[in-house]
């Protein structure tokens, strides 16, 4: 396995502001990526300025609706971050490892992710 | 619409009071605002409110307004840039830093909340206002969507009155969401801000009233419904909290 790929965070946002669903949600499609590709994410945060848990959660909370805990412990990690913004994150993930406990919502989250996957093959 | 009684406004509710206006333009109706009392009319000139039908905006010299303002659902990006351009700079130093930053935080959580599940095609509204004498900021978002009781009570398959419902949305880790993206800790932090803070949150929706002051929460159920959701934060600008953690963190234990 090659070394780790590093995904800026402001490049993706084009800001320091990380506010919005959106926005992590294209944070997310890149870690996806290159977590289904067997490959290692080193996450920066450098020159965020504003983080909000709904931005987190579409970025790195619904991760753990399609990888495992140890998926994710293996292939990501962050960097260039705040101890209050970790503080957040750490309860973001928390969040998000309890709502995929509802076996309903995981399954709901796994078919819209294949749902997806459909999707980009057919387009 | 005659406002000859109107004697005081609190500017942030231009929010909740230019929503339902909107909504009646909608209805192809022209509103117009007469008999303005000179102290309302100044205040919603100086915030923009009054430019939305019809007169001119005026200065605000001790900048204490944060302006009246609407954003389709998608622009949080837009809100982030006016939350910005409205409180850096104006006459609002007082705040620490670490205040300043989970103030911001806290309106981009309830903008997210309004976004995420109003479902509304017409748009969100905010206004703020800073009453230095009293050291207070208050900053209210209002959308015309769906409310919270319906939300509510189509996930959880009960019957709550409006008000039970918003208390429910406030409580713990509880969310509506479901699907990919998880949800249920924008109120909560929120919530755990205003507390420690000394502030206050107000919510109407529906017929519903629910507040958190002095750490306690008070409900209550309006005889008429409101067309929407309505937040209003009020924080403590002389809190003196730090707001940063005392214990560090590993990234490393993040996941």
């Amino acid at each position: 396995m090659n070394g780790p790929i590093t995904v800026r965070v402001f490049a993706i946002v084009g800001n320091g502001f990380c506010v919005a669903s959106d926005d992590g949600q294209k944070v997310h499609d890149q870690i996806a990526i290159a977590l289904r590709d067997g490959k290692k994410v080193n996450l920066s945060f450098l020159n965020v300025e504003s983080l909000t848990s709904a931005f987190l959660n579409a970025a790195i909370g619904q991760l753990y609706g399609e990888f495992s805990e140890e998926q994710i412990k293996a292939g990501l990690s962050v960097k260039d971050m705040s101890n209050d913004d970790l503080a957040l994150l750490k309860r973001v993930v928390e969040t998000a490892k309890q709502y995929f406990k509802d076996p309903k919502r995981f399954k709901k989250a796994r078919e819209e992710v294949l749902e997806d996957g459909d999707d980009n093959q057919n387009s | 619409m005659d406002m000859v009684n109107a004697n005081w406004l609190d500017a942030n509710m231009c929010a909740a009071f230019g929503a339902i206006l909107y909504k009646v333009e909608r209805k192809t109706n022209t509103v117009n605002l007469v008999n303005l009392q000179k102290g309302v009319e100044t205040i919603l000139s100086k915030n923009g409110f009054l430019s939305h039908y019809g007169r001119e905006k005026k200065l605000d010299t001790y900048g204490t307004t944060i302006e009246y303002k609407m954003f389709k659902r998608q622009e949080d990006q837009s809100f982030a840039s006016y939350v910005e351009k409205n409180l850096v700079g104006k006459g609002i130093p007082k705040m620490s830093q670490g205040l300043r930053k989970k103030f911001f935080e806290s309106m981009f959580e309830i903008f997210s909340n309004a976004a995420s599940h109003s479902r509304t095609k017409m748009g969100i509204f905010s206004c703020g206002q800073f009453f230095p004498r009293m050291n207070h900021l208050d900053f209210s978002v209002t959308d015309l969507g769906v409310g919270i009781q319906q939300n509510v009570n189509e996930y959880t398959r009960q019957v709550l009155t409006a008000e039970q419902a918003i208390n429910w949305a406030m409580e713990g880790n509880n969310t509506t969401k479901v699907g990919q993206i998880p949800g249920g800790l924008g109120l909560k932090i929120l919530r755990e801000f205003i507390i420690m803070n000394q502030g206050k949150i107000q919510i109407v929706s529906d017929k519903g009233y629910w507040e958190l002051s002095d750490g306690k929460v008070y409900m209550k159920a309006f005889s008429e419904p409101f067309p929407g959701t309505t937040v209003n934060i009020e924080i403590n600008t002389a809190d003196t909290n730090s707001y940063c953690l005392s214990s560090e963190i590993r990234s490393e234990d993040v996941f």
